[in-house]
């Protein structure tokens, strides 16, 4: 009977360790996606999720967050992906957190990933739809690769052309086989290295010569250090100035006299003004030029006159000779 | 109507494990349980099974782990040995080796003792003496080997799980939480549960063929040798093709 109830003991302890262990793995398992202790949902959407499944890892900037738990489609190109979350992770997640669809590791299951913005929001609560972004997909980095290849392909392709021009190119092949270039080259260095050197020398005379200057030696360093020297130009400067204002002045002088003068014109004070503008005048000056006239024309009789007079007739007759004597030559 | 002789035996062979599984159901809700019986039942069959399932199941885990190890290491992803060794032997390997040790240590077993019981007629006299013989030595010994199974399958699994941690550690490093985490999350209630419920099948496939053969031994001592070979090649055929089964049931259900 003791036996027995050993046994029976022995059997207890076997069946509960079993038990235990079954116990344990399923609440390990369950641990995971969340189904012991509280949770809240959150949700995302995507146009494309990409190969997730139901009860894929949600993970918050690396750490296990939730599980995904729902995924639903809204429209053709929406689809609504619904994860329950962790509350200790409530006051963590914020509404403004971008959601992506990662994969776990190279070639593992996919997971979503949470990550936080840079500003802070509020925090998320039940329900709330957080911005997605969308990942980098395999298929479109291989879309990429694809492209580049193509690329690389004709890049290689001009490449192999240059490459067999050089190689076909006899010039160059003498310019690389021309062993007196080498020593040329030699030659040049050490004519370079000399120019160095004088450029050197030169450096150095131009620095003394600078440093001379600021110290005030020679022409230059008088002009750039001497201050009484400074100073007259600066009384020269103001002199200057003093000038140009009096000139000014004087402009402004001139001016209002051009328009006095100009006033006196238009308003008929004047001799100037009398002759522009009196037509009595005018016709006065009109009449005295008729006289004239009629004067000029009494002299010229008078004159003819004159010339068949005895007593002049012999000089205007050796003038009359004269004019002939020079027309023949 | 059937001219193969083979066929003829084997069909009959069919008909009448049929006939016994449905005398089984028939007796084991009615009431006059052997309860006391049926513990001891347990203890023999679940309990004393134990180091022999424990032995093989760190084996197996250990030199699973070891022979994985080149090709993993190969492909460069030494890290996942703990999640492809978890995913194995939680789904497939720790319940059908598990259950293939427990028929060839309890079917024949039960093939034997009722088998020699039968010969020596002590079953004939259980009838007379007014015990139910049926009900006190085949629904006991099926219940037990029914639910001893799945126990046996659990507890070896765990024992398989350290051998692999074991054999992990042999050649690298991985410290024992970081093991555990990753078989761990890598599994899922679809790993597990159809798993523990596919080794309540298996543990009554044994029990069932063990009884049929024991019960229906004949021809003297020479049968019971048979029917205990019998109930072991039989129930070991039936824990795979119920393992085929349940892998489709699975599949179908949209378990994997």
């Amino acid at each position: 009977m003791a036996k027995r109830i050993i046994n029976n003991v022995k059997l207890g302890l076997f069946v509960l360790a079993g038990l235990v262990f079954l116990v344990l793995l399923l609440y390990m398992i369950g641990k995971d996606q969340n189904l012991f202790g509280e949770t809240y949902k959150l949700k995302a959407r995507f146009n494309n999720i990409q190969g997730l499944v139901v009860g894929n890892n949600v993970r918050f900037a690396g750490i296990q967050a939730g599980t995904v738990k729902k995924i639903s489609i809204i429209n053709d190109t929406v689809i609504e992906v619904t994860m329950i979350i962790d509350t200790k992770m409530k006051n963590i997640i914020r509404k403004n957190a971008i959601a992506s669809i990662n994969t776990d590791g190279l070639v593992g299951n996919r997971v979503v990933n949470i990550v936080p913005a840079h500003n802070p929001g509020p925090f998320a609560e039940e329900g709330d739809i957080l911005v997605s972004r969308k990942a980098v997909a395999t298929d479109d980095m291989i879309e990429t690769l694809s492209k580049t290849n193509i690329d690389v392909a004709d890049i290689a392709a001009d490449l192999k052309i240059t490459v067999q021009r050089i190689n076909s190119s006899t010039a160059l092949w003498a310019l690389l086989n021309d062993m007196s270039i080498p020593e040329n080259l030699k030659v040049s260095v050490a004519n370079i290295r000399s120019a160095t050197l004088k450029a050197g020398t030169l450096a150095d005379n131009l620095n003394t010569i600078v440093s001379d200057v600021q110290e005030g030696k020679g022409s230059l360093g008088a002009i750039l250090t001497d201050t009484s020297l400074a100073k007259n130009l600066n009384e020269a400067v103001v002199k200057i100035k003093t000038v140009a204002d009096k000139a000014d002045e004087l402009a402004v002088e001139l001016n209002k006299m051009a328009a006095d003068i100009r006033q006196d014109v238009n308003q008929g004070k004047g001799t100037v003004n009398a002759l522009l503008k009196d037509s009595m005048i005018v016709i006065k000056l009109n009449t005295s030029l008729d006289n004239i006239q009629q004067g000029t024309e009494g002299f010229n009789q008078s004159m003819e006159a004159l010339k068949h007079n005895f007593l002049l007739r012999g000089y205007f007759r050796k003038l009359e000779k004269k004019k002939q004597k020079m027309k023949p030559e | 109507m059937i001219q193969s002789p083979a066929i003829k035996i084997f069909l009959n062979e069919v008909g009448e494990l049929s006939r016994f599984t449905g005398r089984f159901f028939n007796q084991c809700f009615k009431p006059r349980y052997e309860f006391k019986e049926f513990i001891r039942q347990c203890f023999v069959i679940g309990y004393r099974s134990l180091p022999l399932v424990a032995l093989t199941a760190f084996i197996l885990g250990l030199v699973l782990t070891m022979q994985l190890r080149p090709s993993m290491v190969d492909y460069g992803v030494e890290s996942q040995i703990p999640v492809i060794v978890g995913i194995a032997i939680i789904r497939e390997i720790g319940p059908v080796i598990t259950a293939l040790i427990f028929a060839g240590k309890i079917g024949s077993s039960i093939g034997a003792e009722l088998g020699s019981m039968k010969v020596t007629e002590q079953i004939d006299a259980m009838e007379v003496s007014g015990t139910n013989p049926f009900k006190y030595l085949a629904v006991t010994r099926i219940i037990a080997a029914t639910v001893m199974l799945p126990v046996l399958v659990i507890l070896g699994n765990a024992i398989s799980l350290y051998g692999s941690y074991l054999g992990v550690n042999m050649q690298s490093t991985t410290s024992f939480s970081l093991f555990w985490t990753q078989v761990f999350d890598s599994l899922s209630f679809s790993d597990v549960v159809p798993s523990f419920v596919k080794s309540f099948f298996f543990g009554f496939a044994v029990g069932i063929i063990g009884c049929y053969k024991g019960y229906n031994s004949n021809k003297g001592t020479e049968g019971v040798g048979h029917s205990a070979n019998s109930a072991v090649v039989v129930s070991s055929v039936m824990i795979f093709i119920i393992d085929l089964l349940a892998v489709q049931v699975t599949q179908a259900l949209g378990l994997n």
